[in-house]
């Protein structure tokens, strides 16, 4: 492979990786800067999103696992994987409107500790029950026939990536883009953007916020659940996934600067292109990397790169 | 039947027992005074009257308009027609000034979309009316009102609360941390808006600014009233304003 062959590789690589923490880490970014609500069960909307997807998308043979045991081994509805890719956001929005109601909005006073405490208890109960129902084994997800390959398209053809790549960076930039509009350009992001900075002044002029907070946190659950569903293929699939991404998931948002989508773009990409040239080149410093550049981003930037200095009165 | 009666009230920041058996009545159309030294317990007169907590009110009643508003939810209370220009001015500093403008739209969309009940009978102000009353907020539309200058951030915050259906307006230290050039203007818009069928209540700590445009005045002192009475009233009574706010 040619040079030049080599690091376009890579760099797409570390899109289509930094795509994933970018989906991850603007509904957590918006999260954590609008409700102010330290969410760690984030990476459970990812786990739940990969199995929703693969259980929609696909006919699942469980080998392990209670639903093995009671008999319920074959799983799935297979219903391909466009279908999928519609469904598993709603199916998350609803789980994270459902999350937002039991456990952020009775926790949102409180502490970060406290915060912290319940949402990473619930994301391993989330872990240890799907391990239970599914088994601990990676199950079978892998890209759609039609995605696999790369493009029949002049140049891109000659580059060993995947559509399915390719369409990962496509979703995210989309998505990114629309949740982009609609906290700049819309009435609920104007609340949004304000409810940020002083929550309580946007109550006096006569608004509620506890449904655009819902609105903002099931969005949020949604783009994890993409995350997800896109993300699953591409990686093995198992019950520890959601914890293992939460991580560099919040990395990114520190490192881009809480509340900033912008930021949480640049983080993300940032992290998925030093991971990939990282894995092809020096593989075993691969996750320290992230770590280096988020230290080294905190201590010149403490408020992330794109973040606000101030804070909320 | 007054505007806005505050009848008993005893209002508690957490243990802290601020208001104590504190009465005031608001009529309609007037500018009434609200004065005292800092920590008498105006600040959060106001906030029990807007619904913002915490202060809790545990004794006492607040009526406005001869509904039973205590205890309200904050954002309830600014659909009754009550807007609050707050301590420090509070204008989103991360928005524009149009964006500053726009929100107070939001509440009365929401009443249209979502039925929320719109109890208010005075009259919200257009944008253009606002930026008439305020020529340099429209100059200054598209810029960030953090970067505002301070005189610049009241007169937002006040607009921002005309934009809102109001019937009364809560001043909270609207002259604090401003020039003198600057109090003279941010007066004389408090008077215009007054013209305009706003009834007012304004705190102060300048005391002698405040009473210049008042009808009438309250003193409160550690959270409770001391003087009531007329604006001419107070003038005279030295004891009064030489014991409890100090001019």
């Amino acid at each position: 492979m040619s040079f030049h062959i080599e690091v376009i590789t890579i760099l797409l690589n570390g899109l289509q990786q930094g795509a994933i923490y970018v989906l991850l880490a603007v509904g957590l970014s918006i999260i954590l800067g609008t409700l102010k609500f330290v969410n760690f069960a984030h990476g459970a909307l990812y786990l739940i999103g990969t199995y929703a997807g693969l259980l929609l998308a696909l006919d699942v043979n469980l080998t392990s696992g209670l639903l093995a045991e009671w008999g319920y081994g074959q799983l799935g509805l297979g219903l391909g994987y466009i279908p999928a890719l519609f469904l598993v956001p709603v199916v998350v929005f609803v789980v994270g409107l459902a999350m937002e109601r039991l456990v952020v909005e009775p926790f949102k006073n409180r502490p970060d500790t406290d915060q912290i405490l319940v949402t990473f208890g619930l994301a391993i109960i989330v872990q240890e029950l799907f391990r239970a129902m599914f088994g601990s084994g990676s199950l079978p997800f892998s890209q759609p026939t039609w995605a696999q390959g790369a493009p029949s398209v002049p140049f891109l053809s000659a580059i060993p990536i995947s559509q399915w790549r390719y369409y990962v960076i496509g979703i995210t930039a989309v998505l990114v883009l629309i949740v982009y509009l609609l906290v700049e350009y819309t009435d609920f992001g104007l609340v949004v953007r304000a409810g940020t900075r002083d929550p309580e002044m946007v109550e006096l002029l006569g608004i509620r916020l506890s449904r655009p907070y819902l609105l903002v946190f099931g969005i949020g659950a949604a783009l994890a659940g993409v995350a997800g569903v896109v993300g699953g293929p591409l990686n093995p699939v198992n019950p520890t996934i959601g914890n293992e991404i939460l991580v560099p998931a919040f990395l990114t948002v520190v490192i881009g600067g809480v509340g900033s989508i912008a930021g949480a773009v640049l983080g993300g990409t940032l992290f998925g292109i030093t991971q990939a040239i990282l894995v092809s080149t020096y593989s075993a410093w691969a996750q320290v990397g992230l770590y280096a550049i988020a230290a080294i981003v905190l201590l010149l930037r403490p408020q992330g790169l794109l973040g606000e200095e101030e804070v909320a009165p | 039947m007054s505007l806005l009666e505050v009848d008993s009230i005893d209002a508690y920041y957490g243990e802290s027992h601020i208001l104590r058996d504190l009465s005031l009545t608001v009529e309609e159309g007037e500018i009434c005074a609200l004065l005292g030294r800092n920590g008498a317990g105006k600040t959060t007169t106001l906030r029990s009257i807007s619904g913002a907590k915490p202060p809790t009110v545990e004794e006492g009643t607040v009526q406005f308009k001869g509904d039973d508003i205590t205890g309200m939810h904050a954002d309830d209370v600014a659909m009754q027609g009550i807007s609050l220009v707050p301590e420090e001015r509070r204008v989103f500093a991360n928005l524009t000034v149009a964006e500053n403008l726009e929100i107070a739209d939001v509440s009365r969309n929401a009443s249209n979309t979502w039925r929320r009940r719109l109890t208010s009978t005075g009259q919200s102000m257009s944008t253009d009316q606002v930026y008439d009353d305020f020529p340099r907020l429209r100059e200054r539309k598209t810029q960030i009102a953090g970067t505002l200058s301070g005189g610049e951030q009241q007169m937002l915050a006040i607009a921002r609360a005309l934009k809102q259906s109001t019937d009364l307006l809560l001043l909270d230290e609207p002259y604090e941390g401003l020039a003198p050039q600057i109090v003279d203007d941010v007066e004389s818009a408090i008077e215009r808006i007054n013209d305009q069928g706003v009834t007012i209540l304004l705190v102060e700590q300048n005391a002698a600014a405040a009473i210049n445009i008042a009808d009438r005045a309250y003193v409160v002192d550690q959270g409770a009233t001391v003087f009531r009475g007329s604006a001419d009233e107070l003038r005279a009574d030295e004891q009064t304003r030489e014991q409890y706010l100090g001019v």
